[in-house]
């Protein structure tokens, strides 16, 4: 296990290395931040100025080993835009974001499971049927529409609802959350929602799949004769063993809504590291965006090692094949 | 005692989580976001409108960017070089202390000295020698060189409180206890992507606003922004699309303020090099000569292109058809430089007489993500100079981040830029769009085109050297012609700019684009 993990974490530096240059030369390659910082009507003493003091006008070589250098040293520049330190910037959006992607992963486990079991148990019966339709559309609406849809309806027309913000956050365990206050709370809903439907809907087919291609295994039927219940064989025995798979998707699903939560961040108007993102490559906000690139890259490779290491917890063939 | 516990875990419960939203007494919703509450950070629009809003200046600017007297009460010119300001008596900063001339002195020392400003207000103090406090309410100024728009350019700087920001970095000012102004409200918390709360200053020296608490969301998102204002979450929402303007007309409630802005979109036609880039012949090989060196052809595709339609039919009617920089309502707009009316007649005449009976080839270019319809309107621009005799190669829209760099580069033969006006006159768009390029001088900054014209050169340094101001519009207006005569650019429209308010509200608003909770009042 321990060589494995060192094998995982030397393979990441290495990962960390190659996307950084990649990162700093496409960015460098985009535009001038000059062109977008400088209010129209600077003059080309300002323009020298800011060139100067944000260190532009060096030649590119120079630019990265500079970065790369701070970088080893845990300083990932400062923000062209906001003038603080890039990690800063992004770590301070980043509880919101999770916040967000968290809720509708939960939300998306206890809407999502039940009714994948339900539809599996009974293939074909009209609950199945309309369970299987309802997830067809949950895949299929492109979210941003969806997410204007659920503000026109719930917010606009029936008033139920908020639709832009946090709302009013509180703390619980020193960390800033909406879940402190019943208003962050209801701000949460729509946003989670949005981000859910087809999260809802991939893991209702996944363990519907899972579940018809175990109830003919031979360990349900001796279940079954044992005299266990139908219900306790199917939402204990049977969902253990179909986990394996949400387990991997659901990770590897919880990075990309980190990642690309934008468009629901950016209807909602959620103050994320999504909407961070796009900002700041449209002001070409050159550190945030290699910053938040490696953030994400890391956070990819530590979410990959953490399921690997569920799949052991989950299936003890893992775990005997791998002492 | 089951009735205790109930009451008991009632209270508990109403206290923390059912405790009902904080409320303010005006909502606000706005497209974008400041990068920093300290106000001499970055002087972009977005900055300014938000230090307008905590911090006050040696003058004031209204709604359409016209002066008048703000922290300083009134000045004196004593020569050419030597001014006296005359501070504002009794006003007081948000901590209660007093506002003296040593603020003065030190805000404008740190002006163009802020540690990695992106937009610093260095322009703005450069031509100060020496400031120094006579007393406690005057100020002498010297300057390097006679200036007369003193006041309109150190007027642009905010005034901060030296006991409250100095040895305080920029981010220091997002907390309530640096960034102290004398403005008419009070900071109280920014949460970054997120909200900004403030209250009213009820000792401020000008009118108290009207809404005490007053909350700004951020909401980039055009549809989210509408779509807020339509549900009531918020009050006042700015930079309306022009798509929904009729929308939020048509719907009770709510209705929308809208006003011409100060930002100019146009054509240019590159003069730069001695063949134009994309510029072809009609066999679509490169054409030996610049077309766009001759002022005939320049003012024959300014003859091809009708303002008009492009503003009825791809503007929804949001702009104003334009012939020149400013509109207006700022000082050195002339009345007789008028936008052209479309004459396909003369436009052909005039590129014969020019040497191009059959036109030529060329390629638009444009940005997609920068202003409303940016996409749309080069494309409608290909097929009016097709109509006029052009031969159009095509047309090609970028984002924004790309497309200037090209541009400035002068990677384009034709393409369509916009400049903004955040002075009260034409005076630093005349120089930094149409005077000759010069970098030592540092003139000429946004000339894409590299127009060129000594005799307009002239007639802008004489205009910015007068001291009588009306004297200095009279021959800003002068100069306009002058330059405007040899169509340097393709002036095409004045963009216009839509609020949306709750029914009850109005707002102040104009040039400045800006969205100010203390200009939002109960209509009568």
């Amino acid at each position: 296990m321990t060589v494995f993990i060192l094998r995982r974490v030397l393979q990441a530096i290495l990962v960390l290395f190659i996307t950084s240059l990649v990162v700093f030369l496409g960015v460098y390659a985009i535009g001038d931040p000059l062109e977008i910082l400088l209010p129209a009507d600077a003059s080309m003493a300002e323009r020298a100025q800011v060139a100067a003091s944000l260190h532009l006008d060096d030649p590119l070589p120079l630019q990265y080993l500079n970065f790369i250098t701070s970088a080893l040293q845990g300083d990932f520049g400062r923000s062209f835009v906001y003038n603080r330190p890039a990690l800063d910037v992004i770590f301070e959006r980043l509880p919101a974001t999770l916040e967000l992607v968290t809720t509708s992963l939960i939300l998306s486990l206890i809407l999502g499971i039940p009714l994948g079991l339900i539809a599996g148990v009974k293939p074909g019966s009209v609950t199945d049927e309309s369970i299987m339709t309802g997830s067809i559309l949950g895949f299929s609406l492109p979210n941003f529409w969806q997410g204007m849809m659920l503000i026109m309806i719930f917010a606009v027309w029936l008033g139920w609802l908020p639709s832009t913000g946090r709302g009013e956050t509180g703390y619980i365990l020193g960390i800033r959350t909406s879940y402190a206050t019943w208003d962050g709370f209801i701000h949460l809903l729509l946003p989670a929602t949005n981000l859910a439907l087809a999260q809802i809907a991939l893991v209702i087919r996944l363990t519907r799949t899972g579940v018809q291609e175990t109830m003919p295994l031979d360990f349900v039927k001796y279940a079954r004769a044992r005299g266990i219940s139908e219900r306790r064989i199917l939402f204990v025995h049977v969902l253990k063993t179909i986990l394996i798979p949400i387990v991997t998707v659901l990770g590897i699903e919880f990075g990309s809504l980190i990642a690309f939560a934008v468009v629901t961040e950016t209807i909602f108007a959620w103050p994320g590291v999504g909407k961070l993102i796009i900002d700041s490559i449209n002001m070409l906000d050159r550190p945030i965006v290699v910053a938040y690139i490696l953030v994400i890259v890391a956070m990819f490779i530590v979410i990959n090692l953490v399921v690997d290491v569920l799949y052991s917890l989950l299936d003890p063939r893992i775990r005997s094949r791998a002492s | 005692m089951r009735l205790t516990k109930t009451a008991v875990l009632a209270a508990l419960l109403s206290t923390t989580w059912l405790m009902p939203a904080w409320a303010a007494d005006l909502t606000i919703g706005r497209a974008s976001e400041q990068s920093s509450i300290d106000p001499q950070f970055s002087r972009t629009g977005n900055n300014q409108m938000t230090s307008t809003m905590f911090f006050d200046r040696l003058v004031a600017f209204d709604e359409n960017l016209q002066v008048s007297p703000g922290l300083a009460a009134s000045w004196e010119i004593q020569d050419e070089t030597t001014w006296l300001l005359h501070l504002r008596e009794g006003v007081t900063f948000h901590d209660g202390s007093a506002f003296t001339a040593a603020d003065v002195v030190y805000s404008l020392e740190r002006a163009d000295e802020v540690p990695n400003s992106p937009a610093p207000y260095t322009d703005m103090v450069s031509s100060l020698a020496t400031v120094e406090a006579v007393d406690d309410l005057t100020v002498k100024i010297t300057t390097n060189v006679p200036n007369p728009a003193l006041m309109e350019d150190i007027g642009r700087v905010f005034i901060i409180s030296k006991a409250a920001a100095e040895g305080k970095a920029s981010e220091d000012f997002s907390s309530p206890a640096t960034a102290v102004g004398t403005g008419p409200y009070v900071l109280e918390e920014w949460k970054p992507g997120e909200t900004l709360t403030m209250h009213a200053n009820d000792s401020y020296w000008g009118t108290v606003p009207e809404f005490n608490e007053v909350e700004i969301r951020y909401i980039s998102n055009d549809a989210a922004r509408v779509a807020a204002l339509l549900s009531g979450a918020v009050d006042v929402i700015d930079a309306v699309p022009p798509q929904d303007v009729a929308r939020l007309e048509g719907t009770d409630g709510t209705h929308v303020f809208s006003t011409p802005s100060g930002r100019v979109i146009y054509l240019g036609l590159s003069m730069r090099f001695d063949q134009a880039p994309a510029v072809t012949d009609l066999d679509g090989n490169p054409l030996a000569e610049n077309p766009f060196k001759d002022a005939r052809v320049r003012k024959a595709i300014s003859l091809m292109i009708d303002r008009e339609l492009i503003v009825d039919r791809i503007l929804g009617g949001s702009g104003v058809p334009a012939g020149q920089l400013v509109p207006d309502a700022l000082g050195g707009h002339n009345t007789d430089v008028p936008a052209d009316k479309p004459d396909v007649a003369k436009a052909k005449e005039l590129l014969a007489e020019a040497g191009y009976p059959e036109g030529f080839g060329l390629t638009l270019y444009s940005s997609n993500d920068r202003f409303p319809g940016d996409g749309d309107l080069v494309q409608a621009l290909g097929q009016m100079l097709s109509r006029g005799g052009l031969k159009v190669n095509g047309v090609e829209a970028l984002p924004y981040s790309v497309y200037s760099k090209a541009a400035s580069a002068g990677d384009y033969g034709a393409f369509v830029f916009s400049l903004g006006s955040s002075t009260p006159t034409s005076a630093p768009n005349l120089q930094s769009l149409l005077h000759s390029y010069d970098k030592e001088a540092g003139k000429g900054a946004f000339n894409r085109v590299r127009f060129s014209s000594p005799e307009f050169d002239a007639a802008l340094a004489d205009a910015l050297q007068e001291f009588d101001a009306e004297t200095r519009i009279a021959k800003l207006e002068d100069a306009t012609k002058l330059v405007f005569d040899e169509t340097p650019i393709v002036p095409l429209y004045w963009q216009k700019v839509h609020w949306g308010l709750r029914d009850g509200l109005t707002i102040e608003a104009g040039l400045s684009e800006q969205t100010l909770p203390q200009k939002v009042t109960s209509a009568e």
